[in-house]
């Protein structure tokens, strides 16, 4: 290894990066066809309304309940209070696509729920009680009950940072509680708040198969139909290069809220927030609020899923689900593996050869987890055809097209930014002075990796892996484009019953993926718990 | 053990604000130096260049009357076969005591551990061998910091504020028994310290600097026995440390 390699690497791999990427929005400047006319003329309209109201929607009711809950987990001492505290992270693990499945098993006409009323109160079968959810509040409060945890964590950790010194002050100067909330707290939280809610934005509009089995339609559902009803890839990326846009608009400010997010914390003397102690219908209403976001965004799928899976098809168990698992499991372990191995030689190479134009490609090779999935599998399958064409037509039995390659390049890109952010907290721990001392006992380049960082890294290696591992196994439209013919994952499975409607024969590797998704819960809650300043005296 | 010349050495980080001014000083080997100042003077900028972890804007650094360091020429950190102590320690927390002593040694296994089992005797915390370096104390950690830096038998120990976080006795109990196994050991040594004390009970030569200069040089006696004019200058400089 020489020096010059630690610079090399994020080179070639910010090119690798940014190629898929470039190739959509290169499509821009090509020529545009009918198809894109009867698009913009008749269709592309809906596709913003939609998507405009299911953002309004679902950016109202996450700040309610994620900064709501999170103020009242910080603030005050009632029923249940602890669990609360980190199964308020658990709709996490529930991906808005197998939501929406249960969703409209529970309360389509002929659902669990609706069928249930009507055998309770012997109601004929025409009589439906609960409102039909595939349309866009339906929508609204799938994405809202499962996406919330991104706004409660950031609030949570915010208002935890935020010194009674501060609320007390507050209150000496003539506020009461509801005012210190909304006049003080959430304020000072502003930046966290606006970051937590433009991870939410990026989710929403990055989805396909939630909106995909509501029929609702928006850019994500029409990229699709583009591509794979008109059979139109050029439309399809012009299209994708708009949603692009947008997304890159949502990083900027996510980044820059970011940036600004410090002065939530900037006291000088930290004195840990004291918990008012509720009782009677103050205890019940604060245990609701906290308990009504879990009980619809993981008891209820989980409760639903389980029920289907043991009492319609005990021998989910079979073949092809083991065979799918499998897929499943060792492309997110291939996934997850490389994500850990080029976040850690990236941020040794910022380390050990530090100059900005290294941090500035670190930085922007974190986006890719904001390029919603589809675009970046268009864009990869477009990357792809071209080296197929290009560079090894002429090498017998390589095609990279619609081969784990691309699938496993398009999981590294969109999950880089966990690795990254877990090896990078693992580096801040590791003192530079170290470094120092390793390299006056000759100890540099590959050693200093391999024989005193490497051991140092090894939980947040560790956990990197878990953290991709668990969003590969939920990823679905970058899948579902990408995977080689015949090839299934559990979220392909999951999307392919569903859209069958076979819910029954959907919920094993619903349940599958959901119980995969509680690893990175349980190492949030872990680090939520570590990160108190309280904890450090 | 080797010999160390600085020469019209200057640094600095933003054109036009030097950190360090025209340093000149040399050093013979198996001499001790301590390089005085206070906090921000630019004393640990000059150890880092000297050991190669910065790299000096002009001037140059001599090991041995070779250049190691000057516009034309770098010789990286590895290959300076120079030991460095930092006020932090930095042991290497997944390492045992005695691996962390043999890590910058390069022998076979029988002779790193011989070497290394000799300086933790010396340091007297073999008996922490196989512990790890968050069992022990930070008196102790500091002894392992020193025996490892001087494992591989460099040319030239560079101590950064090496006692600047151990409590009075502590700091004066090891500065004795660290001057004694450099003396002993014949070890070219470079001490930077904002302790008065420090300086004057450890070396045989002081150089102190302020704001990137120096403004006193000569030998550990000639600096407590200065004119009173030079007494108030270097009086004021250490209360600012």
């Amino acid at each position: 290894m020489n020096f010059s390699l630690w610079q090399i690497t994020p080179v070639t791999l910010f090119l690798i990066f940014i190629a898929p990427v470039a190739i959509v929005l290169f499509s821009l400047t090509g020529d545009y066809s009918e198809n894109w006319s009867h698009l913009y003329n008749y269709v592309l309209i809906g596709y913003i309304k939609n998507s405009f109201y299911l953002i309004l929607g679902v950016s109202l009711t996450v700040l309610i309940l994620g900064v709501g809950t999170a103020w009242i987990i910080t603030n005050y001492d009632f029923s249940f209070k602890n669990f609360f505290e980190w199964a308020l992270i658990l709709p996490l693990a529930v991906p808005p696509y197998i939501l929406a499945y249960t969703f409209t098993g529970l309360f389509d006409t002929f659902g669990t729920a609706n069928n249930l009323i009507r055998e309770i109160f012997d109601l004929s079968r025409d009589f439906t009680f609960f409102p039909k959810v595939r349309n866009v509040p339906g929508a609204i409060i799938v994405f809202s009950f499962t996406l919330y945890p991104y706004v409660y964590l950031v609030s949570r950790m915010a208002f935890i940072n935020q010194s009674r010194s501060i609320i007390e002050a507050g209150r000496t100067l003539g506020l009461n509680k509801l005012e210190v909330f909304y006049k003080l707290a959430v304020p000072m939280i502003r930046p966290a708040i606006i970051g937590g809610l433009m991870l939410v934005v990026m989710e929403t509009i990055s989805d396909f198969g939630a909106v995909d089995h509501f029929a609702i339609s928006t850019f994500t559902t029409g990229i699709f139909r583009t591509w794979y009803g008109m059979y139109d890839i050029e439309t399809a990326m012009q299209l994708a290069s708009l949603l692009l846009l947008f997304a890159i608009t949502l990083i900027i400010i996510e980044r820059y809220s970011r940036r600004n997010a410090s002065y939530s914390n900037a006291m000088s003397l930290y004195k840990p927030l004291s918990h008012e102690k509720l009782r009677g219908f103050k205890n019940f209403l604060a245990f609701s609020a906290c308990f009504i976001p879990i009980f619809i965004g993981f008891i209820l799928p989980v409760v639903e899923l389980t029920y289907w899976a043991l009492n319609y098809k005990l021998d989910f168990f079979n073949e092809k689900f083991i065979s799918t698992a499998w897929n499943t499991f060792y492309l997110a372990i291939i996934a997850a593996f490389f994500c850990s191995v080029l976040a850690v030689l990236i941020n040794f190479s910022i380390r050990y050869k530090s100059n900005n134009y290294l941090k500035f490609m670190s930085s922007f090779l974190t986006v890719g987890y904001a390029v919603p999935g589809l675009i970046l599998a268009i864009g990869v399958m477009q990357m792809l055809t071209f080296i197929d064409k290009s560079f090894v037509s002429n090498i017998p039995n390589i095609v990279f097209t619609g081969s784990i390659f691309g699938l496993v390049l398009a999981y590294i890109i969109k999950s880089y930014a966990l690795s990254n952010s877990t090896i990078d907290a693992g580096y801040q721990r590791i003192n530079e002075r170290i470094d120092d001392v390793a390299r006056t006992l000759k100890t540099s380049g590959w050693s200093l990796l391999s024989q005193v960082h490497l051991p140092l890294l090894k939980t947040s290696f560790l956990t990197s892996m878990l953290l991709v591992v668990s969003e590969v196994i939920k990823e679905l439209p970058a899948t579902l484009i990408l995977r080689p013919f015949n090839f299934d994952t559990l979220a392909v499975y999951t999307y392919v019953y569903a859209a069958e409607e076979r819910m029954y024969d959907a919920a094993a590797p619903s349940i599958a993926i959901v119980m995969v998704g509680l690893i990175p819960i349980i190492i949030l809650t872990r680090m939520i718990r570590r990160s108190r300043p309280a904890s450090r005296y | 053990m080797a010999s160390l010349e600085v020469k019209d050495l200057s640094h600095s980080y933003i054109r036009g604000k030097s950190v360090l001014k025209e340093i000149n000083f040399s050093l013979e080997a198996g001499e001790i130096l301590s390089i005085l100042g206070p906090s921000g003077c630019g004393k640990t900028t000059l150890l880092r260049i000297i050991a190669g972890l910065e790299k000096e804007t002009s001037g140059s650094v001599n090991i041995d009357d070779h250049i190691i360091s000057d516009h034309l020429h770098t010789v990286l950190t590895e290959n300076r076969n120079i030991g460095l102590v930092v006020q932090e320690r930095a042991l290497f927390p997944h390492l045992t005591i005695i691996n962390n002593v043999m890590f910058g040694i390069k022998e076979t296994k029988s002779k790193k551990y011989e070497i290394a089992m000799r300086l933790l005797k010396l340091f007297k915390v073999d008996k922490y061998a196989y512990n790890f370096p968050n069992e022990i104390s930070s008196g102790e950690q500091q002894r392992v910091a020193i025996a490892r830096a001087m494992a591989p038998n460099p040319g030239i120990l560079l101590m950064d504020e090496p006692f600047g976080t151990l409590d009075q006795s502590l700091t004066h109990q090891l500065r004795t028994e660290t001057r004694k196994i450099l003396k002993d050991n014949n070890t070219t040594a470079i001490i930077v310290s904002h302790d008065f004390d420090d300086a004057i009970s450890m070396s045989d030569k002081v150089i102190v600097i302020d704001d990137g200069q120096i403004v006193q040089s000569g030998s550990a006696k000639d600096i407590t026995h200065i004119s009173p004019e030079k007494s108030v200058k270097l009086g004021s400089i250490i209360s600012n440390s």
